[in-house]
């Protein structure tokens, strides 16, 4: 946990639902979500790669929709339903999108991985499925420069897919 | 699950990259996940000018600041730190041969007296948390006498330019000549000389991951622990040891935990890297810092920036003859981040894939006040391809020639390899009129040709290039960290697990799977039984970490030989237990075998993990002269490159060469000047793939690299030498939409000189598209009259080519 002077500034209790899961944490009103989340929360899956909502390496969902959490306060996210790629695998079981982004060398250095997925998630999740263009519209958000985006697309488009041919997606053992 | 099935090798499979699935989980530790108790968190006061001297500077507000620790200033680290050392060069002296003559600027990680670019660091601010640390920046006190800035290298090299270093007679940091041949006749015969000065732009390999240092200095030992976002976890762990200054010498444990991508960037020795750690030896607790986005755009190394005055020398039938070159390389403020030893390679390069035996070169690294230039993905070749490239294609215009047919004319024959090219390097091997003649296909280029011309008719411009580059890999330099040679340490374990610890590290490249495919195919057993470490001083072997390449090409090597060796063990033991001639038995499955059998009884096999029990465990079973256990170390050193240079500065330092023939069709848009990416082909030869999946992603990537380089990415300037591009809003980078229609096709001629006959896949992609996009665009603007001198190929720049009225030169 991060010590805050007290003199320093005004901080609050607030609670944070990440994952499902309610946390109680002491911010400042300016700390980010970002920091919230790895600091606070203690999960540091998310990066931080640009600290300007350039990159995407912070990408959550709140509230389902895809955001850039170095660019949202914490006490912003009260009351959201904050979900980070620590989310997608149940244990022992990668994520349909998980899986078909390992298939697809869909990630080099992985530091990116965590935004790309949770991007990916938003339009995994979405009623009508998106076309390999949407998909790379969708991402512009999110930086990678290891890949050439390529395998990214491609593992999105595949996880879509298959949960399209076949909606109980067979898991696999992680 | 993987399993091995009988004979087929695991090299040259796509293996998954299955053992780094936590990155998939949000459970690999980055520099900036490492968390321990106490750790404080530090930021840097860094110049806001370009050049300027200190007039006063004090932390004495900052330190006021509750929750504030330390500040330091140079003042405070004269004391604590010797100076830091050059890389990757060791030594200030010039070399023996024809190796470069260098200047070194004594440094202590902090500035002194001076400022010599903005974002320098200039004090280190340590307190309990980042937003306080941040804080206290604001009150940082500082005064400055502005300076004029050196912002060009050509002029400023001259005599009266401003002097960064004011004990040096002028801004040159290094020079270096190297030729080959006889130049002069070779002018003197020539039916055409061809004369261009091309402007190669400023840009950079931006890992999405920052750098970041955590450090933690335990008295008691006198050790320091250093984690790192670094691709040279053994030389930053030399380097420090060497600059810190101690009554008893503080023994240092570097680690690189999972690295965000390097690209180059995280191949030097940085101030941070010895600030940081000394904070923390003074602090008493440890201190994290975590570069910001605008940091690394000031503050990590940039590259590329030459100007080349080049002329070239040829028969009416597009023959070359002769090539000279005069190059200004834009080194920045010239710290320790492997500028030096990029830039020496351009010169050695320009020649490219053709039979250019007349040839000289002269180089000035010239010191400037600009964020310092190192290593990136490319390394001073980048430069060199589009030098030659842009100059094959304008000797064909000046000849009226096809420039694919004078390429063809003048590429290195592949019955010539190894081709020993006139600056001393040893071609492996290449078969460059073939990728050429595929790439022509596969682009079409006859049919758009004709559609050009179809095209041009309407008021469309439309340009074609092709291009075909080098990238030599697997570096060696005499008296630097970078020398050609790979250490690996391989043991396994009484249960048949086996430990590959190297002194390579993983930036991406899937060192974990790929190293397992070369050992179990060594060793005939499942690669889920092989794990790999790197990236850590005290597990590893002494390493120059990973660059250039050379993980394909030594790096390979040196895993095969070392599991061969210990293989050879195995088998020893094997045939000793079996009671057959060692040179009938084979490890297949997981088991040792007596060839010739089936291999399922006892009498005929054994299991290799009960090999490795009785190298531990019974070991009264052992071949009467066999030593226990099982595990070795082994060196392995690169046959194919040279110390030192010639007198003429010859020699061999890289030792393989993959290249890639690759072509591009692109419409530019008349009114806007936006180039428009109509087809893209690439024909790579990287020998030999080890993961073929893993080697198209590598090229993939490297592309898109290349692209964003040629089309987008660059660092400027405004006339006071503040940098204008520090967030990734104002340094483009290629998004998922901006990628072009690729096609890849791979052809195969194995590298000779290594065992698995590779070559390296991750950077001739980088180097590929800048010359071949600036080709393609000058192609299409150059019958409204505009060239392609400079880059990169933004609407601004090719809308002034359209449009020389505006332009200023």
């Amino acid at each position: 946990m991060i010590p805050i002077p007290a003199e320093l500034s005004a901080y609050r209790d607030i609670t944070l639902t990440v994952n499902g899961r309610d946390h109680r944490v002491r911010v400042e009103p300016r700390t980010l979500l970002v920091d919230a989340i790895r600091d606070l929360v203690g999960l540091t899956g998310t990066h931080i790669g640009c600290d300007s909502t350039s990159c995407g390496a912070c990408t959550v969902l709140l509230d389902d929709r895809p955001a850039k959490s170095c660019t949202v306060l914490a006490v912003q996210a009260e009351g959201s339903r904050v979900r980070t790629v620590e989310s997608l695998a149940e244990p022992g079981v990668l994520h349909p999108l998980q899986r078909a982004f390992e298939d697809e060398f869909a990630f080099q250095c992985g530091y990116c991985t965590a935004g790309m997925l949770m991007s990916g998630l938003a339009l995994y999740e979405r009623d009508a499925p998106p076309g390999p263009d949407e998909i790379r519209r969708a991402l512009v958000g999110n930086l990678c420069r290891c890949t050439g985006y390529e395998p990214i697309v491609a593992a999105i488009a595949k996880a879509i897919g298959d949960r399209a041919s076949r909606p109980e997606d067979a898991e696999v053992r992680r | 699950m993987t399993t091995v099935h009988d004979r087929t090798r695991l090299t040259g499979r796509s293996l998954p990259r299955t053992r780094d699935r936590e990155v998939l989980c949000g459970e690999g530790t980055y520099v900036g996940d490492v968390r321990l108790p106490g750790m404080l968190h530090a930021t840097f006061y860094r110049s806001p000018h370009a050049h300027a001297r200190i007039t006063r500077l004090s932390l004495a507000k900052a330190l006021d600041l509750p929750g504030v620790v330390l500040g330091l200033t140079a003042d405070d680290l004269r004391d604590r730190v010797h100076d830091m050392k050059p890389f990757p060069f060791q030594s200030r002296d010039p070399f023996r041969g024809g190796n470069p003559a260098i200047k070194f600027a004594d440094r202590v990680g902090l500035a002194q007296g001076k400022v010599r670019y903005v974002g320098e660091p200039v004090a280190l601010i340590v307190a309990e948390n980042r937003y306080v640390a941040e804080d206290a920046l604001e009150l940082v006190e500082a005064e400055y006498e502005l300076l004029a800035p050196v912002l060009d290298a050509e002029t400023g090299a001259g005599e009266d330019a401003p002097l960064l270093y004011e004990d040096w007679d002028d801004n040159v940091t290094l020079r270096f000549d190297v030729s080959g041949g006889d130049v002069d006749t070779a002018f003197a015969d020539a039916d055409v000389v061809v004369e261009r000065t091309l402007r190669h732009h400023r840009f950079s390999g931006t890992p999405i991951e920052p750098r970041g240092v955590v450090a933690r200095y335990d008295e008691a030992a006198n050790a320091l622990t250093v984690w790192t976002s670094s691709q040279i976890a053994h030389a930053v762990g030399v380097l420090l040891e060497n600059s810190i200054k101690a009554d008893k010498r503080v023994s240092v444990r570097v680690v690189t935990p999972r690295v965000g991508g390097g690209f180059g960037q995280k191949w030097g020795f940085y101030p941070e890297e010895l600030v940081v750690p000394v904070g923390a030896m003074l602090a008493g607790r440890p201190v994290r810092w975590i570069e910001t986005r605008r940091e690394h755009m000031l503050a990590t190394n940039h590259a590329r920036e030459q100007t080349h005055h080049v002329s070239m020398a040829l028969r009416r039938d597009g023959t070359i003859l002769g090539l000279r070159d005069r190059i200004y390389a834009d080194l920045g403020d010239a710290y320790p981040v492997g500028g030096l030893a990029s830039i020496v390679t351009t010169p050695m390069f320009v020649p490219g894939a053709y039979r250019i035996e007349n040839y000289e070169a002269h180089l000035f690294g010239v010191a400037t006040n600009k964020t310092p230039f190192g290593a990136h993905r490319g390394f001073g070749k980048s430069e060199a391809a589009f030098c030659i490239e842009r100059m094959m294609d304008e000797a064909a215009r000046v000849l009226g020639l096809d420039p694919v047919a004078v390429r063809m004319r003048n590429f290195i024959p592949p019955e010539d390899f190894p081709y020993v090219c006139a600056t001393g390097s040893r071609y492996d091997s290449g078969n460059y009129p073939g990728a050429m003649t595929r790439l022509v296909e596969l682009l079409d280029y006859e049919g758009w040709r004709e559609r050009q011309q179809a095209a041009r008719a309407e008021g469309r411009l439309i340009g074609i290039g092709t291009i075909l580059a080098i990238e030599p890999s697997s570096s060696t330099r005499m008296g630097s960290y970078n020398n050609g040679y790979y250490s690996v340490r391989v043991a396994m374990d009484p249960a048949g697990q086996v430990v590959v610890a190297t002194g390579g590290s993983d930036e991406g490249q899937g060192h974990s799977t790929t190293i397992a495919q070369l050992v179990g195919d060594e060793l005939g057993i499942d690669p889920e039984a092989v794990r790999v470490v790197e990236g850590d001083t005290d597990h590893t072997p002494y390493g120059s970490g990973s660059y250039s390449s050379r993980f394909s090409v030594v790096g390979t090597s040196a895993v095969t030989l070392a599991s061969r060796k210990l293989a050879e063990k195995v088998r020893r033991i094997a045939a000793h237990l079996l009671e057959a001639n060692v040179d009938d038995v084979d490890l297949v499955d997981g088991r040792a075998s007596v060839r010739g059998t089936a291999g399922d009884s006892p009498e005929t096999a054994v299991a290799v993990h009960d090999v490795a029990r009785v190298a531990y465990h019974r070991i009264h079973d052992l071949p009467p002269e066999e030593e226990p256990g099982l595990e070795l170390i082994y060196h392995y050193r690169d046959p194919n490159v040279d110390f030192p240079a010639d007198e003429r500065g010859r020699v061999a330092m890289f030792s393989s060469f993959p290249y890639s023939a690759d072509g591009a069709v692109v419409e530019v848009d008349p009114e806007t000047g936006q180039v428009k990416i109509l087809s893209y082909v690439s024909v790579h030869d990287c020998g030999n793939h080890l993961n073929p999946k893993i080697v198209e992603g590598q090229h993939l990537g490297a592309l898109a690299h290349g692209l964003g380089g040629a089309l987008f990415e660059q660092f400027t300037y405004a006339p006071d030498g503040q940098p204008l591009n520090r967030q990734f809003r104002e340094y483009l980078v290629p998004t998922a939409a901006d990628m072009p229609p690729l096609t890849l096709e791979h052809i195969i001629t194995p590298n000779p000189f290594t065992p698995g006959g590779y070559k390296g896949a991750g950077e001739t992609g980088t180097v590929t598209p800048v010359p071949c996009l600036a080709n393609a665009v000058e192609d299409a603007v150059r019958p409204a009259g505009g060239r392609i001198d400079r880059l990169p190929l933004t609407p601004r720049n090719v809308w002034t080519q359209l449009h020389r009225e505006h332009a200023n030169d």
